[in-house]
């Protein structure tokens, strides 16, 4: 077991990274503390992804003059620039609404916004 | 207390996490299921295949095409809904348009309130971008066009020409930087990523019967890299503004 | 002309594209931005029209952008579940439809915002679609972050800032379950080195991987219920519908909601043509899970008195029911489940937009506020009753007759205890509705506004009326829609090979 995991801490390190995120979120009261806590998920979610493409001593898939194998596996990295953007999105659009959100109320620790309500 | 009991919770949810994880194929195996299916066709034919000596690009723009046009519509659908959140002007340009108000005021008829003076900004840091502008520019250029060649690619570019939009804005105040996103131009400018993926896609249908295809023929290799390149600046262009607008948005509110 | 294969991308495509060229229409002048999106809906009903008489006739196809086979590229696959997309297209229509007035009148909504709304809108059911359609698991998460980021921002566009931590609260949950999906399509890609969800299946028995295919099972479940709203994770859902205006809660409580349930119905597609693990234990979990939703839902609308957070939570109430159906895992209650993910689209719509359209005359939205409205404006009153009457389940009614089909599920899985889980609740939204029933009919106005309400102006009323409508027709035509998942549900219980 021990070994399993030895051997696949990169995507041990990603489960610890994405469970520090979450924990971030649900504990921390000021609402960009939380978003910073996403970002810490997603990272670790992308840090996860980039992993499964790895190979030993691979190169990067590009090909071209002098180009030679083993090559990493393509796949992930476009997955993982799709994430990127759409990670992106979601950190512009939460950060509109806590700008929103701090006009309005003067305020952005959570507890104090639920009194307001 | 409630800390504790947070901890505590995620420490028993990342047990089974940990052992799933831990039963994957190994990392790094040139055996596993990763490396052995789709990957290993890619690596074998993607260079003639997909027309892109880059496979991540042969594979965002080729054979993963629809993701990357899902992907840009995303980064659209944060525009519309920074917009959506961000616009609080009542009455301001109420019959000239929104994207008017929302964008470019246009100069003179502004309330002096609204032109506020660039906060003052270090002499050095000020020179520092303006020197580096054109450079980072023409990087920006290089990566976007070489996108299917070289790592990068349009939204690598596009990232960096945003960037320096934004590093524009606080040097030289936003009213200089909004003469670069002129008002009928910029839902031009803004949607372009997703234009040029669907007027490629739509070529791509009438051309090889697929939405889109590229020409798989040899002697229309110059086409298809044609193509591909279109996408890219389309990305990067789209990208770019994309990026300052959100950024603008966000300041003027 | 129906088998025109260009049909698929254009259903995807028209919404998105026209969410992409909203602003540029609307740069003279704001009022084109209704009607460009009432063309563009209608561009992709007939689309989704063709559609489904295509899979009708011919059963499910397949259509491959850029011409590359299963694996290798993105598929766009149409079945049976996909014939969903119908019902879409026709509230999304409606919605529309709905927001010329509606929006015009939101006080804080600056007018500059309302090209953006359509935009958004647009987007919004352009994911939806494209998540139904799609047949590959990272298309899936690209379609699902679609719809959901429009989604929040939605929920925040009128500006008030309950609004605004209505919808950051939805945002923080849906962006963790959209994280949680990823992570677990990385698994999936992880352990069968495919994407194509055809591809997954048949891969995911010889992998021998069970533990990890085990959490992507559970994480995903998990990740689509929070998009669904199930118990536990409904927290985020009874703010965000209850606060965003009436036509965008019609969608987002009808549609949105139940792109987690199709998740799930795709994820078993999956799952149990390969084999590779027993479901049985998901299946208990999602029962109970839904029996608690159904009772919590049910017992927290009893005791509102905003009538849009009373539809919200009966949103959850039935939300439980399709879950139920589904993890009943019977011929009968899938069927049943399937079927209500239509008819309570239709059913929900009905009762927000007719809600909305006593909040749009009157400016109040308490059931103590709006007594004896059925008086002043009778129409929107007798829509919001049948929308009532068929949340409650009672014949002849669209929701009569999937209710009957997870109870006999119930029965044919010998669980008879779910089936009076079932009727419990269905009881207690009976309560509410005689409550509603009785502040409109038999009690005396204390609001002037309410005295002096007309109708609703005709581009309100008419999607209300015609929605209340097909609630009563469903109820008799309803073996239509069930005839049609039957050959779909019956792929789903036969493994491949089996």
């Amino acid at each position: 077991m021990l070994e399993a995991l030895w051997n696949n801490v990169d995507y041990v390190a990603s489960v610890v990274l994405f469970c520090i995120g979450l924990y971030i979120i649900i504990a921390k009261n000021n609402l960009i503390k939380k978003f910073l806590g996403l970002n810490i998920m997603e990272t670790a979610v992308f840090a996860f992804i980039i992993a499964l493409g790895v190979v030993d001593d691979g190169s990067p898939p590009i090909m071209g003059e002098g180009a030679s194998g083993p090559f990493a596996s393509p796949i992930p990295h476009a997955l993982v620039l799709t994430g990127i953007v759409v990670a992106v999105s979601t950190t512009a659009l939460a950060l509109s609404l806590i700008i929103r959100i701090y006009r309005q109320c003067g305020t952005i620790e959570a507890d104090e916004l639920r009194e307001m309500e | 207390m409630k800390k504790a009991l947070v901890a505590a919770l995620l420490i028993i949810i990342s047990i089974p996490m940990l052992i799933a994880v831990a039963a994957m194929p190994p990392h790094g195996d040139a055996d596993s299921p990763v490396h052995t299916h789709v990957s290993a066709r890619y690596i074998e034919h993607g260079e003639e295949e997909a027309g892109a000596e880059n496979l991540v690009t042969g594979v965002l723009l080729n054979y993963r095409g629809l993701d990357t046009a899902g992907e840009v519509i995303v980064i659209f659908t944060a525009l519309m809904a920074a917009f959506a959140v961000l616009i609080t002007h009542p009455g301001r340009g109420e019959e000239s348009g929104p994207t008017t108000a929302a964008l470019d005021p246009e100069p003179g008829t502004e309330p002096e309130s609204d032109s506020k003076a660039p906060p003052p900004i270090s002499p050095v840091v000020s020179f520092m971008v303006r020197l580096l502008t054109p450079f980072t520019t023409l990087f920006a250029i290089y990566v976007i066009l070489n996108g299917h060649v070289t790592p990068g690619g349009g939204f690598q570019g596009g990232a960096i020409l945003g960037g320096m939009f934004i590093a524009l804005t606080i040097v030289l105040g936003e009213d200089k930087v909004r003469t670069l996103l002129p008002r009928r131009a910029a839902p031009w400018m803004q949607g372009a990523a997703v234009f040029a993926f669907v007027a490629i896609g739509v070529i791509g249908a009438a051309t090889t019967g697929y939405f889109l295809g590229y020409p798989t023929d040899a002697s229309l290799h110059l086409v298809r890299e044609l193509m591909m390149v279109v996408i890219e600046i389309g990305i990067g262009l789209g990208g770019a503004a994309i990026f300052a607008t959100i950024f603008l948005q966000m300041e003027a509110e | 002309m129906y088998t025109w294969p260009h049909w698929l991308p254009l259903v995807v495509l028209t919404p998105l594209l026209g969410a992409a060229l909203t602003p540029i229409v609307s740069l003279r002048t704001r009022h084109v931005a209704p009607w460009w999106a009432l063309g563009m809906m209608t561009v992709t009903s007939v689309a989704a029209g063709m559609l489904i008489l295509r899979v009708a006739l011919e059963g499910p196809f397949s259509y491959l952008p850029g011409g590359w086979v299963r694996p290798y590229g993105i598929e766009l696959r149409f079945d049976e579940f996909s014939a969903s997309i119908s019902v879409i297209c026709l509230i999304g229509w409606l919605a529309v439809l709905y927001s010329f007035r509606y929006t015009e009148w939101l006080r804080e909504v600056p007018k500059q915002r309302i090209p953006y709304y359509y935009a958004l809108l647009l987007l919004n059911l352009g994911g939806m679609i494209g998540f139904v359609v799609t047949g590959d698991l990272f298309n899936l998460f690209v379609f699902l972050e679609i719809l959901s980021l429009s989604g929040y921002a939605l929920v925040a566009v009128s500006g008030e800032h309950i609004a605004e931590m209505a919808a950051f609260k939805y945002l923080l949950m849906g962006a963790i379950s959209s994280l949680i999906v990823l992570f677990s399509v990385g698994i999936l890609f992880g352990i069968t080195g495919s994407l194509n969800m055809a591809d997954v299946a048949s891969r995911l028995g010889d992998t021998g991987s069970v533990a990890p295919a085990a959490l992507a099972l559970g994480m995903l479940t998990v990740g689509f219920m929070v998009k669904a709203a199930l118990f536990p994770v409904h927290i985020w859902l009874p703010d965000a519908h209850s606060i965003a205006p009436s036509p965008i809660s019609a969608v987002l409580s009808g549609l949105v909601v139940k792109l987690g349930i199709l998740g799930m119905l795709r994820l078993y597609q999956i799952y149990y043509t390969s084999g590779i693990i027993d479901l049985f234990v998901l299946n208990q979990i999602l029962v109970w899970l839904g029996a608690i939703s159904i009772i919590m839902g049910a017992f927290f609308a009893v005791f509102q008195d905003d009538i849009k957070l009373m539809l919200a939570y009966s949103t959850i109430s039935n939300i439980g029911y399709i879950v139920m159906g589904l993890g009943l895992f019977t011929n009968f209650s899938i069927i049943g489940g399937s079927v209500h993910v239509f008819n309570h689209a239709i059913i929900k719509a009905t009762l927000f937009f007719a809600a909305g359209a006593m909040i749009y005359r009157t400016g109040y939205r308490t059931l103590s506020d709006l007594r004896g409205i059925g008086s002043s404006m009778p129409l929107t009153s007798i829509a919001i009753s049948i929308g009532a009457i068929s949340i409650v389940g009672i014949p002849p009614t669209a929701g009569f007759l999937c209710k009957w089909y997870i109870a006999l599920g119930a029965f044919e899985a010998n669980q008879p205890f779910f089936g009076f889980v079932l009727i419990f609740g269905a009881l207690l939204i009976f309560v509410y509705y005689i409550r509603m029933v009785n502040a409109f009919y038999f009690q005396a106005p204390v609001r002037q506004e309410v005295v002096d309400a007309t109708e609703a102006p005709a581009s309100m009323l008419y999607p209300t009326l015609l929605l209340a409508a097909l609630c009563l027709i469903m109820g008799v035509l309803g073996r239509i829609p069930l005839a049609f998942i039957e050959p779909a549900v019956q792929r789903l219980l036969t493994p491949l090979g089996g």
